[in-house]
C-alpha cells in the first residue's frame, strides 16, 4: 500500500459462513452465506426472529460450531476450536455451575489457565464489586437474583480479559425492568472494557441502547438482510426523535422475518 | 433435645406395650422384649457354632467386598455405556430388562458357581448393588446440561476437565442417590444369600435360630441386623443430603 500504513487486523472477519444442521425430518440451512467484519472495540448486535441463526453465527466465532462453508478469521487466524485467550461468551441463562459460589464461578476460566488461586480471587473480588456484588461472593447462583447470576456469568467472561466478548441474548431470561437495568449498565461497563463485542438479541430496545452496528437477520435460512449504523451517542435516549425513527425501521424488516418465520399467518 | 426425649419416650411405650400385650400369649410365637437380651447372652456363645463376633465380621466384610465390587463395576459400566454413545444404546436396554428381573432368580446358580462359602454371598451382594449405581451413572450422565459442557468447553477445556470439573459435579447428587440405593442392597444381598444357603455369618446365625423354633434368638438378631442396616443407612441418608446441598 504506497503512502499508507498497514491497517488494523479486525478482531472478527466471517467470510461467506454457512451452516447446515442434519435433523430426523431432513437438513436445515441454519446460517448462509454471512459475511461481517467486526472492528476493534466495536458493538455489533445481531437482531432478528427466533431460530434465524444468530446463536449458530456466535457458535462459529466461538470456535463451538465448525462452518461448513466459508471461514471464520479470529484476530487474522482462521478458528478452529474454542479460542479462550481471544475470545470469551456470555450465554443466555448465565450457564453458571450451580455448585460454584459467585466467586468461584468467575475464577473458572483463569483456574482452567493455571492462574495461581490467589491472584485468581483478586482478579474476580476486582470484577465483582463494580457490579454491585460485593459481599455475594460466597453465594450460590441459587441464592442470586437473576440480574445478579447474569452478572456473574458476565463478570466470569470478562475475567479472560478477551479482546473479543460474545453475548448470546444475555439478557433473555430476565424481567422487562431488569432487562432495561442492566441493557443500562453494559452501556456503561462497555466504554471502559474495550472489547469487539458481538451481541445477540431479538429485542429492539437492546439493539438500539447498546449498538455501534444492527445486523438484521433473515428467517432461515439466516443471511444478513440489513446492516445499520447507530452513531447516536451514549447513553441514548430512547425517546429521542432519532431513535423512535430507527426503532420504526428496524421493527419493519424484524417484522417481516418474524412473519416468515412464524409461517405467514393470516 | 425434647425431639430426642420424645422419641426416647414413645420408644419405652412401644416396648411396654409390646410386653404387656405379648404376656398370655404362646411365646414361641409371641417373644416379650423383656425376653430379648437373655437370647442375646445365649447367641453369643453357641456350643456347635464360632462365637457371634466372628459371624458378624464374616458379614461386615462380605459387604464391604460386595460393595465395593459393586461400586467399581457399577463405575465403569455406567460411565463406558453413558460416555460411548454407541455401546450405550446396544446394551442399555439389555441392563434395564435385566433390572426388571427379580435377582433372587439367578441366587441358585451363583452358588453353583461360587459354593457355599462367602464367594457366592460376595457375588449376590455385587449383583443386587450394581444396579442401581449403573442406572444412577447413566441418569446423571443424561442430566448434565448441556450448556455448562460448553461454558467450559469454549474456556478451553479439555475432555477431562469437563470430565473432571464439570461432569462429576453436576453428576453428583443423582450419583449419590445411587450410590446409597446400592450399599442398601448389597447389605440385603449378603444376608439373604446367607439365609439362602451358607454354614456361617449373621443370615446363617438367623436361619440357624429360626430354623431351631429359638424365636426369642432369632427375633434378638434380626432386630440388631434391622438396627445396623437403619445405622448404615442413615450415615448414607446425611452424606448424600450434603452432597445434594453442595451440588444443588
Amino acid at each position: 500500500m504506497p503512502g499508507g500504513t498497514t491497517p488494523p487486523t479486525p478482531p472478527i472477519v466471517l467470510e461467506a459462513i454457512g451452516k447446515r444442521y442434519e435433523t430426523t425430518s431432513g437438513a436445515v440451512q441454519a446460517v448462509d452465506s454471512v459475511s461481517l467484519t467486526v472492528r476493534a472495540e466495536e458493538f455489533v448486535t445481531l437482531l432478528g426472529p427466533s431460530g434465524c441463526g444468530k446463536s449458530t453465527v456466535l457458535g462459529m466465532i466461538a470456535g463451538l460450531v465448525r462452518p461448513d462453508a466459508g471461514r471464520v478469521l479470529v484476530d487474522g487466524t482462521p478458528c478452529d476450536g474454542p479460542n479462550p485467550d481471544k475470545v470469551a461468551l456470555v450465554f443466555q441463562d448465565g450457564g453458571l455451575f450451580p455448585w460454584r459460589t459467585a466467586l468461584d464461578n468467575v475464577t473458572f476460566g483463569l483456574e482452567l489457565r493455571g492462574v495461581p488461586a490467589a491472584k485468581r480471587r483478586e482478579i474476580a473480588r476486582g470484577l465483582l464489586e463494580p457490579m454491585g456484588l460485593r459481599g455475594f461472593e460466597k453465594k450460590y447462583p441459587r441464592e442470586l437474583s437473576g440480574g445478579m447470576r447474569q452478572r456473574v456469568a458476565i463478570a466470569r467472561a470478562l475475567a479472560l480479559d478477551t479482546p473479543i466478548l460474545l453475548m448470546d441474548e444475555p439478557f433473555g431470561a430476565l424481567d422487562e425492568q431488569t432487562r432495561l437495568l442492566m441493557g443500562e449498565w453494559l452501556v456503561g461497563i462497555r466504554r471502559r472494557a474495550r472489547k469487539a463485542v458481538v451481541f445477540v438479541t431479538h429485542s429492539l430496545h437492546e439493539a438500539i441502547a447498546l449498538s455501534d452496528r444492527i445486523v438484521v437477520m433473515t428467517a432461515r435460512p439466516g443471511r444478513i438482510k440489513d446492516v445499520i449504523d447507530v452513531t447516536l451517542p451514549f447513553p441514548r435516549d430512547l425517546n429521542a426523535p432519532e431513535v423512535t425513527d430507527l426503532r420504526a425501521k428496524l421493527w419493519e424488516q424484524v417484522r417481516e422475518e418474524s412473519l416468515k418465520a412464524m409461517g405467514n399467518p393470516p | 433435645m425434647t425431639v430426642l426425649a420424645w422419641r426416647l419416650g414413645i420408644l419405652v411405650a412401644i416396648l411396654a406395650v409390646w410386653e404387656v400385650a405379648v404376656r398370655p400369649l404362646n411365646p414361641i410365637f409371641y417373644v416379650p422384649p423383656s425376653a430379648l437380651p437373655g437370647a442375646l447372652v445365649r447367641m453369643w456363645r453357641v456350643p456347635e457354632l464360632p462365637a457371634l463376633g466372628e459371624h458378624v465380621w464374616l458379614t461386615f466384610t462380605e459387604i464391604a467386598g460386595a460393595y465395593a465390587l459393586a461400586v467399581a463395576a457399577g463405575l465403569w459400566l455406567g460411565f463406558l455405556l453413558g460416555l460411548r454413545r454407541t455401546v450405550g444404546r446396544i446394551y442399555e436396554p439389555l441392563l434395564a430388562a435385566l433390572y426388571a428381573v427379580p435377582s433372587v432368580i439367578w441366587y441358585p446358580s451363583l452358588m453353583l458357581f461360587f459354593g457355599l462359602g462367602p464367594a457366592s454371598k460376595i457375588a449376590f451382594g455385587v449383583l443386587l448393588g450394581f444396579f442401581p449405581i449403573v442406572l444412577s451413572v447413566l441418569a446423571g450422565i443424561r442430566q448434565v446440561p448441556a450448556t455448562l459442557v460448553t461454558v467450559a468447553r469454549s474456556m478451553g477445556a479439555r475432555p477431562w476437565t469437563v470430565f473432571r470439573k464439570v461432569m462429576l459435579p453436576a453428576m453428583a447428587s443423582t450419583m449419590v442417590g445411587g450410590l446409597r440405593a446400592g450399599l442398601a442392597l448389597s447389605v440385603v444381598g449378603v444376608l439373604v444369600g446367607e439365609i439362602l444357603g451358607s454354614r456361617a455369618g449373621v443370615g446363617y446365625v438367623i436361619n440357624y435360630a429360626y430354623g431351631l423354633m429359638m424365636t426369642r434368638e432369632y427375633a434378638v438378631l434380626a432386630l440388631i441386623a434391622a438396627a445396623a442396616i437403619l445405622a448404615v443407612d442413615t450415615v448414607g441418608a446425611l452424606v448424600e443430603a450434603r452432597v445434594k446441598r453442595w451440588a444443588g
